[in-house]
């Protein structure tokens, strides 16, 4: 059984994969999203698994666990994101960012990882499969909304299954149960966290548009070199001395 | 002509030290016109906690209206269309873009007056934008700190305006764009169809 979940991620993957290679829209503004119609009927399912399910927990969650507990909980949850992260960044030839984010791994560990012992005083760049993919110049894809998960570009919502196999094949088999309990969780502390930003969009005049471009800027920026940014930079100034004049 | 050559020489050099200059002035305004729009909204917020939720909204809008470039933002985020609206049309979306933005202001008012603020860096940029680039702290480090860049340029009195502003890598003006000319395309550019979606808002 295992043998065939794994196969068919990966057939999954494999299909999403090469959809993104179809698209290269890396360096424009633009974005391509073909299937926007459906993207749009999953949006307002999110939208109202959000109104009636997600919010109400978030606001409880919020109201009843003490902020300390909130935010052991919250950095708990970012200790098991940094085998992904310890992966890709090696995968990224970025040694440094391996190097640290191992021994931040390993030194909290200790608490398994309820506690931050280095006081964040480390700042580890979040790497997943998805910017390994970006720095290898596999193009992003049509933009897909995933039900329960948001947005994604096809390239990230890739990388995302592998990230997930990954840690699944390199951990013991009761972890299984582990990422069963850490996706509800997850899902409640970003939802607490973002609660603003997510407020703002649904009351935008088109929440859907307002969520793509909201993603779209901010996954390009964190993926993406300085070279990239210094160029979208440049287009812009230009465009807004073009304005100013 | 070696006398024209040295006179050309040391003119240049003046002209230079002059623009490097006006740069550094530039610099140094764009920064404080950052710093006092973060004390004023820090003191609003602390001043308007009991007022009435219309008087509280009316003193936020003088803010905005003092610091930031509405007539900028109005065109930038219309693109293309902004030339094919009417003046009436174009009076009425800046004032729909003034309340969109009072509004989120209005919700992280009292927010914004527990955090503090740190300028990184600022720089020059073409011939009249300044970056400035900063960060939000949580001085209780509970909320994670929140990179922030202001875009501004000089008005026509020679003080400072806010263009654009970048939370986190999202800029203001380019969200708001892709909303309106998504409206504005499905609606075969009619401003009046932009309006009355903006107007739901209220």
């Amino acid at each position: 059984m295992k043998k065939f979940n794994s196969l068919f991620i990966y057939l999954i993957t494999s299909i999403l994969f090469l959809g993104g290679c179809t698209n290269n829209i890396n360096h424009t503004d633009e974005t391509s999203d073909p299937f926007e119609k459906f993207n749009r009927k999953i949006f307002a399912f999110n939208k109202d698994v959000d109104k009636h399910i997600v919010k109400p927990i978030s606001k409880k969650y919020v109201s009843t666990v003490p902020v300390k507990a909130r935010e052991s909980i919250s950095q708990h949850l970012h200790w098991m994101r940094l085998p992904t992260i310890i992966i890709n960044s090696a995968f990224q030839l970025d040694i440094e960012n391996t190097i640290l984010a191992s021994a931040k791994f390993m030194l909290n560990g200790l608490t398994l990882g309820f506690y931050d012992l280095d006081d964040k005083q480390t700042n580890i760049n979040k790497k997943d499969f998805g910017s390994t993919l970006a720095k290898y110049n596999v193009a992003e894809g049509p933009f897909l909304i995933i039900p329960f998960l948001g947005p994604k570009n096809t390239r990230d919502f890739s990388g995302f299954i592998i990230d997930k196999q990954n840690i699944a094949n390199i951990a013991p088999n009761n972890i299984d149960d582990i990422h069963l309990l850490e996706v509800p969780i997850n899902i409640i502390d970003v939802r607490e966290k973002l609660s603003a930003t997510l407020d703002s969009v649904y009351n935008s005049s088109d929440p859907y548009i307002k969520m793509r471009s909201f993603y779209i800027q901010n996954r390009r920026a964190t993926v993406y070199n300085n070279k990239y940014k210094e160029a979208k930079d440049k287009e812009k100034d230009q465009a807004f001395e073009q304005l100013l004049q | 002509m070696k006398k024209i050559f040295i006179f050309i020489f040391i003119a240049q050099i003046f002209f230079s030290f002059l623009s490097l200059q006006a740069n550094a002035n530039n610099i140094k305004k764009a920064n404080e016109t950052i710093e006092q729009m973060l004390i004023e909204v820090k003191q609003h917020a602390l001043d308007t906690i009991n007022l009435d939720p219309k008087e509280r909204t009316e003193k936020v809008k003088l803010l905005i209206q003092k610091f930031i470039n509405i007539n900028f933002m109005a065109r930038a985020t219309t693109g293309a269309f902004w030339k094919k609206a009417t003046s009436v049309q174009k009076e009425k979306y800046k004032l729909a873009l003034l309340n969109q933005i009072i509004n989120t202001i209005e919700v992280h008012l009292n927010t914004l007056s527990t955090l503090s603020y740190k300028t990184i860096s600022t720089e020059f940029r073409g011939k009249k934008l300044v970056y400035v680039r900063g960060v939000i702290e949580d001085p209780k480090k509970i909320k994670p700190s929140i990179n922030i860049l202001w875009k501004l340029a000089a008005n026509n009195l020679k003080s400072f305006e806010i263009l654009d502003l970048e939370i986190e890598n999202v800029s203001l003006v380019s969200s708001h764009k892709a909303e309106t000319i998504s409206i504005l395309r499905k609606n075969k550019g009619s401003f009046e169809a932009l309006l009355n979606q903006l107007d739901k808002l209220k």
